[in-house]
């Protein structure tokens, strides 16, 4: 990335792509597919896993897809990856917070950014290096995440969830890519069984977002 | 020392939840790779008497297998799905054991009799007692590395490797390998830096001219091929007069393309961009297109020595070429220059493909340019300047060209700022008018001529009539 002409599109562009490997990996460390079925990749000069399987390739890229036009609009609060058990019951939450994502109104998101130091000099918005180290630390705790929590029951799926900002318009619409769901109702109760592991804060220029795992008791 | 490992090992593997390998725990304690495996099992076996299964360890096992006929053919370090040995891979990596070689799977299918590979197999703690069966007889076994809760991807240990390259590349194998233990040929010795004659001048000319290396790796690309497409065609279009300087150019080109070949050719351009002999821009002109600015003042540096004495020729090479002089202003603008380069360089891709078509419109823009600079050009000189009776005496910084032989027997040409007197018939405010006029070249040829030859004194003269 030696152009500097980083608008806010290449931001949200960079941190899908970061969301779809840390997707990928999330299925690898938690099984929910066979380990057979990844191979092994490089993605920030990392050794990353990827799934070989096409329909979950594509599904994959499609919610990503469904959460960078939310992100564009800039209505997004939080990124989950949810895991359910075989009764619809979530009980980890791979949580990234991206409120903290410049926000840029709909007009302006190819407009090149810019960023200034406190003293006004230009800094890089999106510092490559430094971001890919911060991915790379990130994916290196993802992966090792595995062996830290509760081993899951079989058959558990996933599925992609946003939360978005208290003021924004909701996806709604024809073709509808989000389902609405109502989690808000059982926040309060659940909260004693959650217990969160953080992952990594990132902050590369304007790429700010933190992450953590939340875990529930299936109960 | 024993203290250090263990805190060490306690900060990074216990608290911080990182992988450690022997190797990154070496290099952090600078001590031998043997005396880190040994750590790391000190540390894996007290801390788990004390909690069990609170460190995991990674080991390492060489020594030779039987073969299993149908996984034999997998090799580079893919998943060998060996029934009952998921998770373990057989990696092609460098044994760090002297006495353990890289695993050579025989490609033997039809025979089905047990054949012994030697083998050397990452494992998993969990996986270790499985794994160890599965050999014949065991070489060595230990320690890769430890983690805190468990390696799920063996995967990850690659990024260790990573990091200590990053983290430690500073440090000169050839003096740390007796510290860590790395294996080590002892017939290997440092390449000393030889290239072709005109690289050990990129040396001075980084130094001095606070070179790029980017725009100077791509110029030469450019150069090489600009000096073939255009000079062809320059030698025919932008010297309507000059026998000798045509003549010279097709002989340019040629000689130029050999020292634009190598790779380090930034010594060719800079050693150009940083001259300000006036020569320099005239073979600039000569060869015509802005772009091909560089190109001729590639082609300059081997045949300038010859040049020299063309430069009386030369001049009316000059006048006809209405060319820029260009991004040539005197020495000390160098920052100019460069960022005329780099100028220069952003537009590469659209200059090389309407070289051929725009030369003549790249010329005039050029040329406008070129009117500028001569105006600064005009106000800057550094080197000082008494206008007295209509004449301009000083001293004048030039720069001078000396051959050299270094170290390795190879002739180098350097370039060296030197003063010398000056004077000229002319006086300023007059050369300054002859600037906007249409050949541009010509005062600052004239002024710099002036520089080149003070003996001659009237060849000024020349130039006033016009």
């Amino acid at each position: 990335m030696s152009n500097e002409l980083t608008t806010f599109r290449t931001l949200v562009t960079a941190f899908t792509d970061f969301l779809i490997v840390a997707i990928h990996t999330i299925l690898y460390e938690r099984n929910i597919y066979p380990r057979t079925a990844f191979l092994s990749a490089r993605k920030y000069n990392f050794a990353v896993r990827q799934n070989r399987h096409p329909k979950v390739c594509e599904w994959i890229n499609d919610a990503v897809g469904s959460v960078e036009t939310e992100l564009l609009k800039g209505t997004v609060d939080r990124v989950a990856v949810v895991i359910y058990t075989k009764d619809n019951k979530p009980t980890e939450r791979f949580m990234f917070d991206v409120s903290r994502f410049p926000s840029v109104p709909t007009a302006d998101v190819d407009t090149p950014l810019q960023r200034s130091g406190t003293d006004g000099e230009p800094l890089a918005v999106l510092p490559t290096v430094d971001m890919e180290e911060q991915f790379r630390a990130t994916m290196g705790k993802l992966s090792s995440c595995g062996s830290n929590l509760k081993p899951l029951p079989e058959g558990c799926t996933f599925t992609v969830a946003i939360e978005l900002k208290g003021d924004g318009q909701p996806p709604i619409g024809h073709p509808q890519a989000w389902m609405p769901v109502q989690g808000v109702a059982n926040e309060s109760k659940s909260r004693q069984d959650k217990t969160a592991t953080p992952l990594r804060a990132v902050a590369a220029g304007d790429m700010v977002f933190e992450s953590w795992i939340e875990e529930s008791d299936p109960g | 020392m024993s203290q250090e490992y263990s805190d060490y090992l306690a900060i990074n593997v216990l608290n911080e939840q990182q992988l450690v390998s022997y190797r990154s725990l070496s290099r952090a304690l600078k001590v031998h790779s043997n005396l880190a495996k040994q750590m790391l099992y000190e540390f894996h076996r007290k801390q788990n008497s004390k909690k069990p299964g609170s460190v995991h360890a990674t080991y390492l096992i060489t020594g030779t297998r039987k073969q299993q006929p149908q996984v034999a053919t997998q090799a580079n370090g893919v998943h060998s799905q060996e029934s009952g040995e998921d998770g373990d891979t057989v990696m092609q990596s460098s044994p760090p054991l002297p006495s353990s070689s890289a695993p050579q799977p025989e490609e033997e299918e039809e025979d089905q009799a047990p054949i012994s590979i030697r083998t050397v197999l990452l494992v998993k703690e969990e996986r270790l007692e499985q794994a160890k069966a599965t050999f014949e007889r065991i070489m060595g076994i230990h320690v890769y590395s430890l983690a805190a809760n468990g390696l799920s991807d063996v995967q990850s240990l690659t990024e260790c490797n990573r990091k200590i390259a990053v983290t430690y590349a500073s440090e000169d194998p050839l003096q740390a390998w007796k510290q860590y233990g790395t294996i080590q040929n002892p017939n290997v010795k440092r390449r000393t830096q030889r290239r072709q004659p005109p690289a050990p001048a990129p040396d001075t000319k980084s130094t001095a001219a606070k070179t790029k290396p980017a725009p100077p790796t791509t110029k030469p690309a450019i150069l090489e091929k600009e000096a073939s497409k255009e000079s062809r065609d320059d030698a025919q279009d932008s010297k309507p007069a000059s026998k000798p300087s045509s003549a010279k150019a097709t002989p340019e080109p040629a000689a130029a393309k050999k020292p634009a070949q190598p790779k380090r050719q930034a010594s060719n351009i800079f050693k150009s961009f940083a001259k300000t002999q006036p020569p320099k821009a005239k073979k600039q002109d000569s060869q015509g297109s802005a772009s091909a600015s560089p190109a001729p003042e590639a082609e300059d540096d081997v045949p300038m020595n010859d040049f020299s004495d063309e430069e009386p020729d030369a001049d009316d090479a000059e006048e006809a070429d209405a060319e820029e002089t260009s991004k040539e202003p005197e020495g000390q603008s160098k920052k100019d220059r460069q960022k005329a380069l780099e100028a220069m360089m952003e537009q590469e891709d659209e200059v090389m493909e309407d070289a051929a078509p725009d030369q003549k419109e790249e010329a005039a823009e050029h040329d406008a340019g070129a009117i500028d600079k001569i105006a600064e050009k005009a106000e800057e000189p550094k080197e000082e300047v008494n206008v007295e009776n209509g004449r301009r005496r000083g001293r004048r910084r030039v720069i001078k060209k000396k051959t050299v032989k270094d170290e390795d027997g190879y002739l180098v040409t350097r370039e060296e700022a030197a003063w010398e007197s000056f004077s000229e018939d002319e006086p300023a405010p007059k050369k300054a008018k002859m600037a906007p006029a249409a050949s541009v070249n010509k005062p600052s040829a004239g002024g710099k001529k002036g520089g080149a030859k003070p003996g001659q004194g009237n060849i000024m003269s020349f130039f006033a009539k016009k």
